[in-house]
Formats: structure tokens, sequence, C-alpha cells
């Protein structure tokens, strides 16, 4: 189950961001499937397998993306290994409590953004254009999917 | 008992003779006769007639609408299908014909415009929304290199920031993050085009001695990003000029819609309007 969940993700998540997911955008903001797939893949199923896959989807995003460098393999890694070191040591998790883990996941994506000169000379302007927008965006989405897998995945405690 | 029986039958037997006789022999009475003894006998027949008849009537009507129905019903159905499938098939003969005059356009376009260019599809945007970005679904196989520029029928889109063998990535012009030089058509003034988080453009470093007004067209200067000289950016909606700075900046229209962008021209060798058109191979050989 694991192996095809994650090649279904690696294999249809970027596609669908770069393409469907446009029409749901709210002023130009979508939310960022990639970090919350990584986000909850750590989650639930580790540190490492959080890492690898956010290394995954990052890079993937990084080869559709306009961005120089390779912001999103480094920041989704990071996050995917965050939130799993952080769901390690939750020991009740609700979708409420899963806000502020996704809320701060994607500020602290933002930030990395940032100071990797997305925001251009006008870094205030991209705070309040972009990146509060979809730290919203990506709790509220993240706090749905979650309440959605939780029951499946949280009895066993695994993805197996 | 069986005497009386047979008794009963003979005067019967003898009854029908003589009623059998009499509508022989006087036809005219007997029927008269038959009718009057037969109508008290009709109303009382015909209540449980009407009766019969009406709740026969009413099976055969309600069976009836229910085969016609079901008749009807499939007939509907197959008309529904039709239907679905003719709208089908007009929807997409509508977005054939609304692709062929958009590729007819770009068609007409390429062939007018001095400089080479690669038609390409935009199969998706950006996959983050940090940058204001499109694919493309032409790439290096193509001819498609970084730092080439992209246009449309109605101006500048963006230059290619990424490239790989079947895809490239195009930044616009407006990202903050991207610059292209430019030219007001009307003054001559040169500025750099600069986007902004909410989607506009503006143009700055324009000389503040400049002349510039809300209205005037703004082209490409053809120095930089892989454009040629006079490609439409857009039109001058606001100039701003502060107490103590040395150069103006102006709020710009672009000319094209980014939410509507299908299918674009990759420039691959930028020539201005007034080069001079390139000599065919054919010709070269003899001069």
């Amino acid at each position: 189950m694991k192996p095809f969940l994650y090649a279904g993700l690696v294999m249809g998540l970027v596609p669908v961001q770069a393409t469907v997911l446009e029409h749901l955008s709210v002023a130009g903001i979508r939310p960022d499937l990639c970090l919350i797939a990584a986000s909850l893949v750590g989650y639930f199923g580790g540190p490492v397998d959080g890492a690898l896959m956010g290394a995954l989807l990052g890079f993937e995003q990084d080869l559709f993306s306009a961005g120089e460098g390779w912001t999103n393999l480094i920041a989704k890694a990071v996050l995917g290994l965050a939130a799993g070191v952080v769901g390690r040591y939750l020991a009740r998790a609700t979708p409420v409590t899963v806000l502020p883990l996704l809320l701060g996941l994607s500020v602290c994506s933002g930030l990395a953004f940032l100071m990797a000169g997305a925001g251009g000379d006008n870094a205030l302007d991209a705070v309040r254009s972009v990146l509060l927008p979809q730290a919203v965006f990506d709790t509220l989405v993240g706090m749905g999917l979650y309440w959605l897998l939780a029951e499946r995945f949280r009895k066993d405690d695994s993805l197996e | 008992m069986l005497r009386s029986t047979s008794g009963t039958r003979r005067v019967l037997l003898a009854l029908c003779a003589l009623l059998l006789s009499l509508v022989f022999v006087l036809p005219k009475q007997s029927r008269m006769l038959v009718q009057a003894i037969g109508k008290p006998l009709a109303d009382i027949v015909a209540f449980p007639l009407d009766l019969l008849s009406s709740a026969d009537r009413r099976v055969g009507s309600v069976w009836d609408r229910y085969v016609a129905l079901r008749q009807v019903q499939e007939e509907n159905q197959q008309l529904r299908r039709e239907i679905e499938f003719l709208r089908g098939q007009a929807a997409d003969l509508r977005e054939m014909a609304a692709a062929n005059q958009r590729l007819g356009e770009l068609l007409r376009f390429q062939a007018k415009a001095p400089s080479q260019t690669v038609a390409a599809r935009v199969v998706g945007r950006d996959a983050t929304n940090w940058y204001h970005g499109v694919v493309l679904d032409k790439g290096e196989r193509d001819g498609i290199q970084v730092e080439m520029g992209v246009v449309t029928l109605t101006g500048t889109v963006g230059r290619v920031v990424k490239s790989s063998a079947s895809s490239s990535v195009v930044l616009l012009i407006t990202d903050p993050n991207n610059a292209v030089t430019a030219l007001i058509q009307r003054t001559r003034d040169e500025g750099i085009i600069e986007g902004t988080y909410e989607g506009k453009v503006r143009m700055k470093y324009i000389p503040l001695l400049s002349t510039v007004r809300a209205g005037d067209p703004v082209v490409t200067s053809g120095l930089t990003g892989g454009f040629p000289k006079g490609v439409p950016v857009g039109t001058i909606t606001h100039i701003q000029k502060d107490e103590g700075e040395l150069f103006q900046t102006a709020d710009v229209q672009p000319d094209v819609d980014f939410t509507k962008l299908e299918e674009v021209l990759v420039v691959t060798v930028p020539r201005s309007v007034d080069a001079p058109a390139p000599v065919p191979p054919a010709e070269k050989k003899n001069p």
C-alpha cells in the first residue's frame, strides 16, 4: 500500500498543483499540496518518510517553478522531517491540534522562500500577498485532509 | 322429483317453441315483446356493466399509460442521450473552432514577425505561489533555451528561465523578480519593466525630465531579455513622481491577459521590425 501511495503522490501531486488547482485558487493563491502532503506523510509515516517525500515533491516542484535554486527541495524535506518528529511525540492529535503544526510549517516554508529572494525588494508585500494567505489556505486544506485520513491511518499508527 | 323436473322441462321447451314460432310468425310484435321484457333487465344489468366497464377502462387506461410511459421513458432517455451526445459534439466543435481561430492568428503572426519563433502551448502554471510563471509544452528539443523571450499576438509575456527536453518554465513580466528593458513609444525614454505581487506591471527608472503621460504605449527596447525591439508591453496608466527622486515610476496596464494564456511564441532569434529580412539559404548560394 505504502509504495503505491507514495508513487501516486510523487507522480500526481505536482501536475495537479500546476494545472487543476488553478481553478480552486482564491485571489490567485492556491494551497501548496506538496507542503501538505509532506507534512501529513511525515506526521503519519514518521520523520524519514516525511523527509524523503518532502525532498521528492520539492524537487519536482522546483522543476516546474520559475524560482532559481532548490528552495522547495530543501524546505519540503525539512518540513516533512519536522512534521514526522512532531507526530512521533504528539500523543493525541485532532484536526484542531494539527492546525498550529500546519500553520507553523507553512509560515516557515514561506520564510524560506523570502530568504531565498522570492519576495523581490518588497518582502512585506510578499508576506501580505502570498505568505499569510497561503499559510491559512494550507492549514484549512491540511486540516480537512487530516480529518479524512486520521481514521484510516491513525488506528494502526502507520501507513502500511 | 324427477317427474316434476321433466314436466317443467317440457313446459319450458313448449314455451321456447311457442316463442320461436311467434318470432317467425309475428316478427314485429315478438321483437316489441322482447324489448318490453328486456328493458328493465337491461337497466338492472347496465349498472354492474357500467361499473365493470369503468373499472376496465381505468385499468386499461392505467395499463396503456404505463406501457406508453415505459415507451416514452425509453424514448426520453434515448433523446436525452442524443442531446448529451450532440451537446458534447457542439462543445467540442466550438472548442475546435476557437482553437483553430487562435492557432490561425498565431500562424499569421508568426509568418509576419521578423523574428524566428517557436509556437508552444501553455500546459500549467508555476508549481508554487511565489513566482508568476507558466509551463510550456516545448523545450530544448524544439530549440528553446533559457533567457529567450516569450510573446503572444498582443504583446510581451515573459522570458524562459528553465528548460528541459520537453518543457520549459517562463517567468512572466508580472513577476517582481523579472526585469525587461522597455521604452515609451512616444517619448523614446527607456526604463525597466518589473512586476508586482498584485500581478501588475511597473516601469521604473524613467528619466525625471521625460514628458511621459497616462495612455502612452510601452514597447520592448530590444536590449535585454531575448525580445526584439518594438514588441508591445502595455499602456501607462499612472505616473508617480516623488520629491527628491532621480527617476519617475509608472504603472503599466499589460496588453496581455495573463489569466487567459493558452498559446505563445518563444522568440528563438530576436530581430527588430526595422531590421533587414534574413536572406534565404537558396539566395545566399546565388548572389
